[in-house]
């Protein structure tokens, strides 16, 4: 039903973005989540995790949002989440690297998982492994 | 609402009723002092929507309100209208009449344009599954207000021992959109389900099509399941949907088939692994879509998996009617006073036990 989110950066060669969820992912908030990022692309994040360690629940929308930040973070335009699943084609088969995703508890990474939403993403226990995955990369 | 005019020589009357007229024939209006002594009422005459009874005495209008409601004759406002009119008028002054009125307008035709859709929907799915001898299968649809995507079908195939193909799907997304795409695919999955080797390669197929015709606005989760009748070996392939649930005659707790690959028509490529069960006489498979497990409480609480294998448990040995009354029951009070926020289906597949 609600769901907060934080933004912190990690300065370094290049900044990382850290934006933890806390709270369900669902039909009433997936769209404010995919504005969010939007809005830290414009501001210039390039690198970013998503902590999923205080998130509860993730709907199938909150599927739909993860795939319009994939987008987002490749700079793609517009964001249409019901027309969003082109790019991912276009993406392959390969988990990408600009967006990682960090700590899920069970029941989120039972979702990823029973989707195949895990293909798209680098899923790291936490998010300083997540981190220093990040750094190494880049 | 609370009247914003100081006096009855403020009220313009008709400015008041204009913006009810054409709205709904039968629409009375009354406009009562705090204290509730009625200072105005009108009648909309059915075609030309004419104030009919003017009635206003002196006195002050402050902090009066204006209440809508239907004629007598029962022609008048749906009970859907009249909360939405109640629910405009409600925060409105009086000069925002026009608008609230509008806006009672705009809640009717979305409210008729969501019929129509349910109604649509409803029609392709066919609630009557097909007679299997040695078989109780039943079904269970419910679609959201905010029409959803849900479908499952369920039909005999045109091969060697008439096989029962099962599937059950769920299109991301609401409204409209998404169930234009779920009359797209259902269709297109029955077909291939028709024309390949198994449940895996009709998804594959589905999956190629969506992707490559580039007509996937919104993803599908799917399942897609075959049952040789006669030795009851159940044959699935899951894309991203629900793993179904198995549950044996022997009293041992139900099981989730798990194994799946990703949604349909999201990836070029599916691979979806084909995994395999048999049924023994008495045992049954639920197949249901994520409605049940993500409905929500006021509370905030989700009725979640542990409730739908409670749902089953107390329901256990019963026909597959019965189990699925059960469920859909059990979801349908846990998320009372709310109407269903998603789709909800189910599908129940129990082998009758030997004669």
């Amino acid at each position: 039903m609600s769901m907060d989110t934080t933004v912190e950066q990690v300065e370094g060669a290049v900044p990382i973005t850290i934006l933890a969820l806390n709270g369900e992912l669902d039909a009433s908030n997936f769209r404010e989540l995919i504005d969010t990022v939007k809005r830290l692309y414009d501001e210039g994040a390039r690198k970013l995790i998503i902590d999923l360690a205080d998130l509860r629940f993730m709907a199938s929308s909150g599927l739909v949002a993860l795939h319009s930040i994939v987008q987002v973070m490749h700079g793609q335009d517009p964001l249409d989440p019901e027309g969003g699943w082109q790019a991912l084609h276009s993406l392959g088969g390969d988990a990408q690297t600009e967006v990682r995703l960090a700590g899920p508890q069970p029941a989120v990474e039972r979702v990823l998982q029973r989707t195949g939403l895990d293909r798209m993403f680098v899923v790291h226990a936490d998010r300083h492994t997540a981190i220093d995955a990040a750094s190494a990369a880049a | 609402m609370r009247v914003a005019v100081g006096s009855a020589a403020d009220l313009d009357l008709d400015a008041v009723v204009a913006p009810f007229r054409g709205l709904e024939p039968g629409l009375c209006l009354a406009i009562e002092a705090a204290d509730g002594t009625p200072i105005a009422r009108t009648t909309l005459a059915p075609s030309v929507g004419e104030v009919v009874t003017r009635e206003i005495p002196g006195g002050a209008l402050a902090g009066g309100r204006i209440r809508v409601w239907g004629d007598a004759s029962g022609g008048g406002l749906g009970s859907a209208l009249a909360e939405s009119l109640a629910a405009a008028l409600a925060a409105a002054p009086i000069t925002d009449l026009a608008i609230a009125a509008q806006q009672a307008a705009d809640a009717r035709r979305l409210e008729e344009e969501l019929a129509h859709g349910r109604r649509l929907q409803r029609s392709f799915v066919s609630l009557i599954p097909p007679d299997v001898p040695g078989y109780d299968i039943a079904a269970h649809y419910e679609a959201a207000r905010e029409v959803g995507g849900d479908f499952f079908d369920l039909f005999r195939l045109r091969k060697r021992g008439r096989p029962l193909s099962v599937v059950i799907a769920d299109v991301s997304g609401k409204g409209i959109a998404a169930a234009l795409l779920m009359a797209f695919v259902r269709p297109l999955l029955h077909a291939a389900i028709d024309h390949t080797t198994g449940p895996a390669q009709a998804l594959e197929r589905t999956n190629k099509i969506l992707v490559e015709e580039r007509r996937s606005s919104l993803f599908i989760t799917a399942l897609a399941a075959r049952l040789d009748v006669r030795t009851g070996h159940l044959c699935l392939a899951n894309a991203g949907h629900e793993p179904p649930l198995i549950v044996r005659a022997d009293g041992s707790p139900p099981i989730w088939l798990e194994g799946a690959g990703p949604l349909v028509g999201g990836f070029p490529r599916l691979d979806v692994p084909e995994i395999s069960t048999d049924l023994e006489p008495g045992d049954l498979a639920l197949l249901y879509t994520d409605g049940i497990t993500d409905a929500r409480a006021t509370s905030g609480e989700r009725f979640d998996e542990w409730r739908l294998l409670a749902a089953l448990e107390s329901s256990r040995g019963g026909t597959a009617q019965e189990v699925i009354a059960t469920i859909s029951d059990s979801v349908c009070a846990f998320q009372e006073p709310a109407p269903p926020a998603d789709d909800i289906t189910i599908v129940a597949i129990r082998r009758l036990p030997a004669a």
